[in-house]
């Protein structure tokens, strides 16, 4: 009997994990579409876009609410814990992702008919590149539970955010040459702005990933910093208070199993 | 296709057929009280084999081919059905659309789906579930990425044919019947100026046309010793008009002196000459264009590297293509036939070479013309 329950869990747990994928690799298959959209000024492109985002929202809803029965239902521990606590933030980042994929298509149809320079249309195709590629180091490390993968994604992140600074500088000289007016300055340094938050989304994705594999993530270095300072000034008070009762192991295996891969599992 | 459906439905048929043989014969073995007489272990066999050499053959098929029961759940698929290896967002999104289609045909619906994903790489896909006949169902996965390039590659070929050639011809029309009622001298020799222009154009373009066809055409290449340093100069010097009034610098990069590699002069000279044309008319006014080239273990290797506007990344896989154009509103100020670089890759594909190229919008293009040694005729 309880065999069959496990299995039947982890069966819903797979289940979260496919249709989870499934979504991510929607996003992904989604931004350089967005790209050449805005590239192109194709209007069709981005209603096609703008209009799938309900379908979207309605399956991160489902699968929201798929977790939230697992976890009402089965009272997962530990590693099986990590796993569905982290799909429950890791649908959050798709869904916002969607959403910025749709910003870039709305952006779209309000800088249409401006001709962009050159160098700004290049640096837009590498921005869309480059989040897109970060969303696949994303999926690839989540459906191989790839930490080291996952780490990586904060360093690709990097180029992206450099890439966002390379942008604005270009919309400033491309302003100042008399090419675009203001508005087309202002909507595509917005829209630089969404390339790199969907590159921060995938970060975050990252980041979970690493806390369903090792039970631990690049946060916890500020918290216990924070911990230590808010000690020195308050005492424990702020620590128990923050954490409710820090002697007690964590029921995902954090802190007392910090850095081992499956710990719990 | 209809041979493929029979070979399928065979498969699927001889599958589920001997799953529930299997059962059948399980049953027997239990009645017997666990002693298997030698007629069913035969029948067993027999079925074994049966069932591994379906597999076989359905793995040897092109196409994706995936079976599932009455509940949707995948109890059969074939080799060509999943390799994308599962990880990568484009096999995920076509496994998920499967999926979908294979929940509605358990319900005896036929479905079917042309999956376009956007890539990279870009593919098409056509997934089609069929009913088994409230056994299950079986899907199938199609790659016409190629098919569906083609058909793109065919019906623009046609639009874009027609608007180059008839563009010039009907200036040209416009003009002469403009000319017919005029007396203004000042006018008539300017319309005459302009009617000039449009008759070198289409001059051109035939010129370009009968080119492409010669290098399509010529069964035999006339492979010489050709000197690399004096192909380069060539070319850059036969731009040279077109550089200077574009203010464009034009520079050989350095290749090593006696640099020889054994193909057709005229088609070579004919290619490299278009790449710098190329490079040439897509440069900003003071823009740089450098020609060099290396030796390349069994050939040469030419480099055309422009600081230029650069190509859209959407179109770097087209612009290959008789008369393609990444901006038609553009083609006239630039004034060439469309027909350049389709000439370069006839050249490479002759020689058994390739031309690829890597651009950025705003960062330029390098275009590379790989031309392996030919064997030199003995005369």
């Amino acid at each position: 009997m309880m065999n069959e329950l496990r299995k039947s869990f982890h069966h819903d747990l797979d289940d979260v994990r496919t249709e989870l994928v499934h979504l991510a690799a929607f996003v992904t298959e989604a931004i350089p579409r967005a790209t050449n959209i805005l590239l192109t000024g194709d209007l069709e492109g981005a209603d096609y876009i703008i209009s799938g985002d309900d379908e979207i929202d309605a399956r991160a809803l489902d699968l929201e609410e798929r977790c939230v029965q697992i976890l009402a239902l089965q009272a997962p521990v530990a590693g099986d814990l990590r796993q569905i606590l982290a799909a429950l933030k890791m649908i959050a980042e798709v869904e916002r992702s969607a959403d910025l994929v749709c910003n870039i298509c709305k952006a779209a149809r309000r800088i249409y008919g401006h001709e962009l320079d050159p160098s700004l249309r290049g640096i837009i195709s590498r921005m869309g590149e480059q989040a897109q590629q970060l969303y696949i180091s994303a999926i690839e490390a989540f459906v191989e539970s790839d930490a080291a993968k996952a780490a990586a994604i904060d360093d690709m992140d990097n180029y992206l955010d450099a890439l966002q600074k390379q942008f604005v500088q270009a919309i400033f000289e491309s302003h100042s040459a008399g090419n675009i007016d203001l508005q087309v300055a202002v909507q595509l340094a917005v829209v630089a702005r969404f390339y790199e938050r969907i590159g921060d989304h995938a970060v975050n994705i990252g980041e979970r990933v690493r806390f369903v594999v090792t039970g631990w993530m690049p946060e916890h270095k500020g918290a216990a910093r924070y911990r230590t300072r808010n000690a020195d000034d308050t005492g424990e008070i702020t620590r128990q208070a923050l954490t409710g009762d820090t002697a007690a192991v964590s029921p995902t295996g954090f802190p007392n199993e910090p850095n081992t891969p499956g710990a719990g599992g | 296709m209809a041979v493929l459906w029979l070979i399928i439905g065979l498969g699927v048929g001889a599958i589920v057929a001997t799953v529930v043989a299997n059962q059948r014969h399980g049953r027997e073995r239990t009645a017997a009280n666990g002693t298997v007489d030698i007629a069913t272990r035969a029948a067993n066999d027999d079925l074994q084999v049966h069932l591994a050499r379906m597999q076989s053959a359905l793995d040897a098929l092109p196409v994706g081919v995936i079976v599932a029961d009455a509940d949707a759940r995948i109890v059969a698929r074939n080799r060509a059905s999943d390799d994308g290896a599962g990880d990568s967002h484009n096999e995920v999104l076509v496994q998920a659309a499967v999926q979908h289609h294979l929940r509605a045909a358990v319900r005896g619906e036929d479905r079917s789906q042309t999956v376009e994903l956007y890539g990279p790489p870009r593919r098409v896909v056509i997934v089609h579930a069929r009913p088994l006949g409230g056994r299950g169902a079986v899907a199938t996965i199609e790659d016409v990425t190629e098919r569906s390039r083609l058909d793109s590659v065919r019906t623009d070929f046609v639009a874009n044919i027609s608007h180059e050639l008839k563009t010039p011809i009907g200036a040209l029309a416009v003009l002469a019947e403009t000319l017919i009622d005029e007396t203004d001298p000042a006018v008539v020799s300017r319309l005459a100026d302009k009617t000039v222009n449009e008759a070198h154009r289409v001059a051109k373009i035939i010129d370009d046309l009968l080119e492409l066809s010669r290098i399509e055409l010529s069964g035999d290449l006339v492979v010489v010793p050709c000197d690399v340093p004096a192909l380069v100069a060539e070319a850059s010097s036969r731009n040279s008009y077109a550089a200077v009034q574009r203010r464009v610098d034009v520079r050989a990069g350095d290749i090593p002196k006696g640099l020889t590699v054994n193909a057709d002069h005229g088609q070579v000279a004919s290619a490299l000459g278009n790449l710098v044309d190329n490079a040439v008319k897509y440069s900003e006014t003071g823009g740089r264009v450098t020609v060099t080239a290396f030796p390349d273990g069994n050939g040469v290797t030419f480099v055309v590297a422009d600081s230029g506007i650069g190509i859209p990344t959407h179109d770097l896989d087209r612009i290959f293509e008789r008369f393609y154009r990444v901006d038609r509103a553009r083609s006239r100020g630039t004034g060439g036939t469309g027909l350049g670089l389709s000439i370069v890759r006839h050249v490479a594909g002759n020689h058994g070479g390739a031309v690829t190229v890597e651009s950025r919008e705003g960062e330029g293009s390098t275009f590379r013309l790989h031309i392996p040694d030919r064997p030199v005729p003995a005369s």
